[in-house]
């Protein structure tokens, strides 16, 4: 380790320091607390109860991880599909105004997620908007279904998918698909063959982005859901605003999170190839 | 070379950054250290008698759009305090706010959750003398079940549980169970609120409302399950659902359908019923914390509110009534197309009130509540 | 291709509309959300004249301002590190750095929420605004890292050659190439963080609430259409944040404009 190694190295102590107190931390807190107990006043008390693990393990709550995995997955699905022509055309084909659309797509995604989530339900209402324009005698019941919550987690989270695979497009050099083309002949074959690897860097990206925080989403089940679109997010907020349990909601918060460390550490693996690619 | 020459002190510089990060998370913890949480029993000194005047600016937790804001306005400016508003979700919301250690002048607990925060000497004990205008409430709660001596609380609102449904679209029954209407199937919500589905639940067995019964809840929780294909959603945004057209019957709360009705084409196809098996009331009161900073702004504020004037015109933005008398006219006045709606003073004294449930209660009642949900 | 074009504006289209939809009926003379009557700014002078929503909103400028600048100094310090050292320390520091890129918001919420209530620190502005940095030091450590990657390592050794110390470089070479990614992050996290809804509500104290909170308890009972003036306000200031991150490099005499620094597009 040289002497540039060493300077550069002391930048690593303050950002470090700070994830340290304030995130790796707390992880500890709250593991401690799992294995805690409700105090008389809400509040807990800390011990040695392992009973809110095996309670978590109750077979009325798997569905409920198993429901969150499944509308993540079609959530990161529908954002791919959706997003990933977007973000191609406005690469390959927008030209001068390229910064524009790219911003144009991101400026929704900052009204507030609570406001836009509201504002389809006023929208999606059966006496609302859209079925007003369509005008139908039974109205189309759009919402406080699976499929308004996934509708909805796909509106939160879609810029997350939209910009590592626009970066990744941006990124790309136009000769790559010239040359793919001259060489596959159809359009479809370049893109699977071409694009689609190249761009692959940011796929992954943007699918962890909008898997793993859509998982412990509360807010779209909340507002759009129904009786049986109960998520683990959900489940979570009820321990420490609804039921007052903090020790359960903690020992949740840990199996979610060990659930997820599986996928984060695959990803971790490939950011980290990938950027020990791009300092080369 | 001149790069050695820094690298000494930069190394302390570094540490020293880093060190100033946590030395200030450090320090601003130790800011926090030695306030005590709501949940102390640490008692207010009564040496003093806390008077009806501003000491401080309010600082004030309610649900939210409960308090007419123009109130809040003319308060502050007749006695130059600000009011600092917060609001919460749920009675449980706010206590885990409270628990976290929040001071607040003036919360809006339920009457089952004043009970239980008196209990654990978390409210402040006001002199009755020093509030001038309670003279108009109601004399039931000159000694209310939840609050004897009621120098804890002042009652604020009350509400009675129900069903809203449209009257253009339903024939109902008179009972609990036309949740489960199949002429409403997939129009039905339930309140997302554990107290109100049991308490409907334990009136449908044929239970107590506040039942601590394993075997009683178990059967409330059965009912809640078997509803549940049937249902639209748990919600407590009824307003919404209904204006919106997604619910011809909701679990919901009397004041709301007036609510509703300010914001609909033909207000006469929205009304409010009152179940056979059981009528659960509510009151939501006025109460100081234990550990509040400014009680006399508290205390001011509350007279402030039980003034005639003052209460009509909150009647009227919230659409709930007050127990005061004088004021109450103009709740009548709301609803005089539907009296129904109404609570009046002999509900309160014949009909039944959800209470707090003791710590074995709330649990049995909460892990019932999240099967309910989750299953 | 025809259907593509197509498509993205149909896309655009959904897109908006419920965007659309908040913006015109904060509009609205009468309080329904499905009806509209007329024009009105009732509920814009509703918000302004109501003091506690407009300390809510003063709160979360404050908030969002303070985890921009904190944010991106720890984040363009830990960035400088992960790129620039081979330590042993950097493989830990990077992971670190990313976990919580990817953590549910919810469990940020509840360990920060834990974290002060167990320490005993009361839960405050403050409060939220170290749990807001916390989470912000990611974003602006991967935008500035991708553009200090792309920089020429040969000028800053040149610098060094003539005679510059590793910190006058710095100061010197590295930052001013720097400076676009750091202004982009910057106000990437503002926006993030004045939008943030699941962190501030575990860790807001008594008063006042940033906005999202507020809005979050008015949303359970039923909005007014003060909360869509609220919204619009709210695009509205974020929307002057992208605007300000893509104009900000091109008046600093860049060629490049923020969205293509904060996409880690190679730049001037």
């Amino acid at each position: 380790m040289n002497a540039g190694d060493r300077f550069a190295g002391r930048f690593l102590i303050p950002g470090g320091l700070w994830l340290l107190a304030f995130f790796a931390v707390p992880f500890v807190i709250v593991v401690a607390l799992s294995f805690g107990t409700p105090g008389e006043l809400g509040g807990a008390l800390y011990g040695w109860y392992p009973e809110n693990y095996s309670r978590a393990f109750d077979p009325v709550f798997l569905p409920v991880l198993l429901r969150s995995v499944g509308y993540a997955v079609a959530t990161v699905a529908l954002c791919l599909a959706l997003g990933y022509p977007v973000a191609y055309y406005i690469a390959r084909f927008g030209g001068r105004h390229k910064h524009v659309l790219i911003a144009l797509v991101v400026m929704p995604f900052f009204v507030n997620y609570l406001v836009r989530t509201y504002a389809m339900v006023a929208l999606l209402s059966d006496e609302g908007v859209v079925n007003g324009v369509l005008g139908l005698d039974d109205p189309v019941r759009f919402l406080n279904n699976p499929f308004a919550v996934i509708g909805g987690l796909v509106y939160g989270y879609l810029a997350f998918m939209i910009l590592p695979v626009y970066a990744a497009l941006d990124r790309m050099d136009p000769a790559l698909i010239e040359a793919g083309k001259d060489l596959y002949g159809s359009d479809w074959s370049t893109f699977w063959h071409v694009t689609w690897p190249t761009t692959f860097q940011g796929v992954l990206a943007g699918t962890v982005l909008v898997f793993l925080p859509a998982v412990g989403d509360f807010v779209a089940a909340q507002l759009l859901g129904g009786p049986g679109t109960y998520m683990i997010g959900n489940l979570i907020q009820q321990q420490f605003f609804g039921a007052e349990n903090w020790p359960f909601g903690a020992a949740l918060t840990v199996l979610m999170m060990a659930f997820l460390f599986v996928w984060m550490v695959l990803y971790l693996r490939s950011a980290a190839r990938a950027s020990q690619e791009a300092t080369a | 070379m001149r790069s050695d020459y820094f690298d000494e002190p930069l190394r302390r510089r570094e540490l020293l950054q880093g060190g100033a990060g946590l030395a200030l998370a450090l320090g601003l913890a130790g800011c926090g250290v030695g306030d005590e949480p709501a949940g102390s029993t640490k008692k207010v000194a009564k040496a003093k008698v806390i008077k009806a005047q501003p000491d401080g600016d309010l600082v004030y937790f309610n649900w939210a759009e409960y308090l007419d804001p123009k109130l809040i306005k003319e308060f502050e400016k007749r006695y130059g305090v600000k009011v600092r508003e917060s609001n919460f979700d749920s009675m449980n919301g706010m206590m885990a706010k409270l628990r976290s250690g929040n001071r607040y002048d003036l919360i809006f607990p339920t009457a089952d959750w004043a009970q239980r925060l008196r209990a654990g000497n978390q409210l402040l004990r006001f002199d009755k003398e020093q509030l001038k205008n309670t003279g108009t409430v109601y004399d039931y709660f000159a000694k209310p079940w939840y609050d004897p001596t009621a120098d804890h609380t002042v009652p604020y609102a009350l509400y009675a549980s129900g069903i809203l449904y449209r009257t253009d679209k339903v024939e109902m029954t008179g009972s609990w169970n036309d949740l489960a209407l199949d002429s409403a199937r997939g129009k039905t919500y339930l309140l997302d609120d554990y107290q109100e589905v049991l308490g409907a639940g334990n009136f449908v067995v044929g239970a107590d409302l506040n039942s601590k019964d394993p075997a009683d809840i178990e059967k409330s929780k059965q009912w809640a399950l078997d509803l549940k294909p049937k249902l639209r959603g748990f919600s407590t945004d009824d307003i919404q659902n209904l204006v919106g057209g997604n619910a011809w019957i909701h679990h919901g709360w009397n004041g709301d359908v007036v609510n509703v009705r300010n914001q609909v084409k033909k207000p006469e196809n929205y009304s409010f019923q009152k179940c056979s098996e059981g009528l659960p009331l509510g009151t939501d009161c006025l109460a100081i914390p234990a550990n509040a900073e400014h009680p006399g702004t508290a205390l001011a504020f509350i007279d402030f509110i039980l003034e005639p004037e003052n209460a009509s015109r909150n009647i009227e933005y919230m659409g709930y009534p007050m127990p005061y008398t004088g004021p109450d006219e103009t709740f009548a006045e709301l609803v005089k197309t539907d009296p129904s709606i109404n609570v009046k003073i002999e509900d309160l004294e014949n009909g039944d009130q959800f209470r707090d449930l003791g710590a074995d209660g709330r649990r049995l009642w909460d892990d019932a509540w999240t099967e309910i949900k989750a299953a | 291709m025809r259907w593509l074009r197509v498509y993205v504006g149909v896309f655009f289209v959904f897109l908006f509309a419920p965007i659309l939809l908040v913006v015109v009926f904060s509009f609205n003379s009468q309080r329904s959300l499905q009806n509209f009557e007329g024009v009105s700014l009732q509920w814009y002078r509703a918000f302004l004249e109501n003091e506690s929503l407009r300390g809510s909103l003063i709160a979360s400028l404050e908030i969002a301002f303070v985890t921009m600048v904190v944010g991106t100094v720890l984040g363009t310090l830990l960035a400088f590190g992960l790129v620039r050292a081979r330590s042993r320390w950097s493989g830990s520091a990077n992971v670190l750095m990313l976990v919580p890129l990817v953590t549910p918001e919810i469990v940020a919420g509840v360990s920060a929420f834990l974290l002060f209530t167990q320490v005993g620190m009361r839960l405050s502005l403050v409060t939220i605004t170290l749990a807001h940095i916390t989470f912000s030091i990611s974003y602006v450590t991967v935008v500035v890292r991708a553009r200090l990657a792309a920089l020429n390592p040969e000028v800053e050794q040149a610098a060094m050659d003539l005679g510059a110390t590793r910190l006058d470089t710095l100061r010197l070479v590295v930052l001013p190439a720097l400076w676009p990614a750091v202004v982009a992050a910057g106000l990437l996290v503002f926006a993030l963080s004045f939008d943030d809804f699941v962190l501030s509500y575990f860790t807001t104290g008594e008063s006042p609430q940033p906005l999202p909170v507020r809005i979050w308890s008015a949303i359970r009972f039923g909005v007014t259409p003060t909360i869509n003036a609220i919204g619009t306000l709210m695009l509205a200031i974020s929307a002057l944040a992208i605007v300000l991150a893509i104009a900000l490099p091109r008046l600093l005499g860049r060629r490049e404009s923020g969205i293509g620094v904060l996409l880690g597009r190679e730049g001037a």
